[in-house]
């Protein structure tokens, strides 16, 4: 009998801290995408609701009229572009420096090896607001401004420390002994990078892709400072400059709403394809075998 | 096939001196294992051989040439690794073939030589997995295939056996041991496992700290070893050992007790010695000395005892089923051709000492 009643009793308790942990999460969940949420529902208003007392949360009707025009009478399209551009062109620069180099720690011995790491790790705290002005005056000095490739460089540059240290990591998971089998069998360095060590490393580099396009996506303050021509402008700072109509006086609220969700899009795209390899990358899942 | 020699080599790792000189014959077709505790530098020095360390000082030539400066793949040589290496988003075959596919072989020879290392280590229908799919006692024959495939003049073996259970070592042992016979290739190969050693070696080479401690067939080590280092790792349960001087009448231990001691050289009087016999050169005799019994382990086969006399504790394992127990009196002797007489200062063994 008392067997029974300890055994309801846990099983109670049980449920309880389950629900306990679900109003937690649900809790996170709100505080989370609440705002994302409010800003769909501002994108498919009217503009005579939007400064609403009280606030209404949902939108008198569901209209896609706002994300229409954005897409269609906007050069939301030539913004994304360059989004799209200035992203996967620092992306490919990046890993394409970062991985040899993250290789370059992971296997050879060298003296400057662990003060190169640990000045990696300083550069990385460098906060880009901190660089800016300084950086405007040196892109001045060398032509650089208002180009998109001086952009690209900077991104590269800003995102290089993490990108090796995170490769660094899954590089250190292969077992030397494979480049060691590789070395007899005969092949070069290089061989060994490119044929053995770059397939096992495919989760890391998946990290590696997903966090500099995710990083490459939301820069502000560089882009902002270093870039001027509206033709350049990547939609991160498009997005604030956004003038959808001649009047003037016109409530822009509800189309700035829809270009911020549009804006939003590709990366979350890109998110969903890698997550398989997001969550291996998580787990530790970097060797097979 | 060619033969090996290790001529004063050297390693040190900065102001490290590993290994301050190893000097080594192997002849042609050879199969040589060194041996010893962990660190003494044994793998070190097949890795110097393999080209995967510098070496320091000295030189290492195989078939003839000096390969000090030369690369891994340049050297003919083929290894196998204590934890198989095996690339693991590989099949089989493409492990097995990928030294001749970097060499730029066409794909049919590259498909012959795979399927003949295959055919003689049983590894045909395997060909198509990946190492992720296998279990150890077959990634461990993967690693040999694709050293074979190689057709190299010497293999390298560090460790191989380390990773299996005990049973698939065993099994494994004889399948190396038997591959060796077929092949007849110079083989290095280094094991912590002396009973490896004994199993499977031409020639056993007994490492410490660094220095070769003795070299020799199995055998001699087993019946004449150098000294108490390899007098106690040679064998398994170690060599009994205990400190004592000569008197008139024996072997007089620093407790008290007499030991029987057959014929000696005169050298051997007058200094501090330890008395040395294995546990399998007991025998039960009515005219041995007496002993108590303090633990029986039956294996089945043997009977280890461990036997007191006062504060002394000798091993002896008898190959008959004993009826003793613990607290049990027991009568044995040792056999005196098998007695080892070590200096204790240096360790030597003196029995082969002249007169």
């Amino acid at each position: 009998m008392t067997r029974d009643d300890s055994e309801i009793g846990s099983a109670t308790i049980r449920r309880l801290g389950n629900a306990g942990l679900y109003a937690a999460y649900a809790v996170a969940v709100v505080f989370a995408l609440f705002p994302i949420a409010a800003v769909l529902m501002l994108s498919m208003k009217q503009a005579s609701e939007v400064f609403n007392w009280p606030p209404s949360f949902f939108p008198e009707t569901l209209s896609l009229q706002t994300y229409i025009y954005v897409l269609t009478e906007t050069t939301i399209g030539r913004m994304l572009w360059n989004s799209i551009f200035l992203t996967l062109a620092s992306t490919a620069g990046c890993i394409l420096i970062s991985a040899p180099a993250a290789y370059a720690f992971s296997r050879m011995r060298f003296r400057a090896q662990k003060p190169l790491l640990l000045t990696l790790l300083v550069y990385q705290m460098i906060s880009s607001m901190v660089i800016a002005l300084p950086l405007y005056r040196y892109y001045e000095a060398l032509g650089l401004l208002d180009s998109h490739m001086g952009v690209i460089l900077i991104y590269i540059t800003v995102e290089i420390p993490f990108t090796v240290w995170l490769l660094k990591g899954f590089f250190d998971a292969i077992p030397p002994s494979l480049d060691e089998a590789a070395r007899i069998d005969g092949a070069s360095r290089i061989q060994s990078f490119r044929i053995i060590i770059l397939p096992l490393a495919k989760p890391g580099l998946a990290a590696a892709l997903i966090f500099n396009v995710i990083a490459g996506w939301s820069q502000f303050i560089i882009p902002f400072i270093l870039l001027q021509r509206a033709e350049l402008l990547p939609i991160s700072i498009g997005v604030l400059n956004f003038a959808p109509g001649q009047t003037e006086g016109e409530i822009t609220i509800p189309y700035l709403a829809a270009a911020s969700i549009i804006a939003m899009l590709p990366a979350l795209v890109m998110f969903v394809i890698l997550q398989r390899f997001i969550v291996q990358a998580l787990t530790g899942g970097a060797v097979k075998g | 096939m060619a033969q090996v020699s290790i001529a004063n080599v050297s390693k040190t790792f900065g102001a490290a001196t590993v290994i301050p000189g190893v000097t080594l014959d192997i002849a042609d077709g050879e199969f040589v294992i060194l041996v010893g505790p962990s660190g003494c530098g044994k793998s070190t020095l097949l890795r110097m051989i393999a080209g995967l360390e510098t070496i320091s000082g000295g030189d290492v030539l195989i078939g003839g040439r000096v390969v000090n400066r030369l690369q891994p793949k340049d050297r003919d040589i083929a290894m196998v690794f204590q934890n198989y290496a095996l690339y693991p988003h590989m099949t089989v075959a493409e492990n097995m073939g990928f030294s001749l596919r970097l060499a730029g072989e066409s794909k049919a020879r590259i498909a012959e030589s795979v399927t003949r290392a295959a055919g003689i280590l049983g590894l045909l229908e395997l060909l198509d997995r990946h190492p992720g799919q296998l279990s150890g006692g077959q990634r461990q024959r993967v690693a040999m295939g694709r050293a074979i495939v190689r057709n190299p003049q010497v293999f390298l073996f560090d460790e191989p056996l380390s990773n299996l259970d005990a049973k698939l070592r065993v099994q494994m042992r004889t399948e190396i041991k038997e591959l060796h016979q077929k092949l007849k290739t110079t083989t290095i190969y280094v094991t912590h496992d002396q009973i490896e050693a004994m199993t499977m070696a031409d020639k056993i080479v007994v490492m410490r700290a660094g220095q070769v401690e003795q070299a020799g067939p199995p055998l001699e080590l087993y019946d004449r070893p150098a000294n108490v280092f390899v007098a106690s790792f040679i064998g398994s349960p170690s060599m009994n050992l205990v400190p004592g001087q000569i008197g008139d009448a024996g072997f007089m231990t620093d407790a008290g007790h007499l030991l029987p001691l057959g014929p000696h050289s005169a050298t051997a009087t007058g200094r501090r010695l330890l008395y040395g016999i294995r546990p399998e050169h007991f025998v039960l005799a009515d005219d041995g000395f007496v002993a108590e019994v303090a633990v029986v382990e039956p294996t089945g086969s043997e009977s280890y005892v461990l036997a007191r006399i006062g504060s002394i504790e000798l091993t002896c394992v008898f190959r008959e089923r004993v009826t003793l127990r613990a607290g049990d009196a027991l009568r044995i002797r040792p056999r005196l051709d098998s007695v080892h007489l070590f200096d204790e200062a240096s360790g030597r063994r003196i029995n082969d000492d002249a007169v």
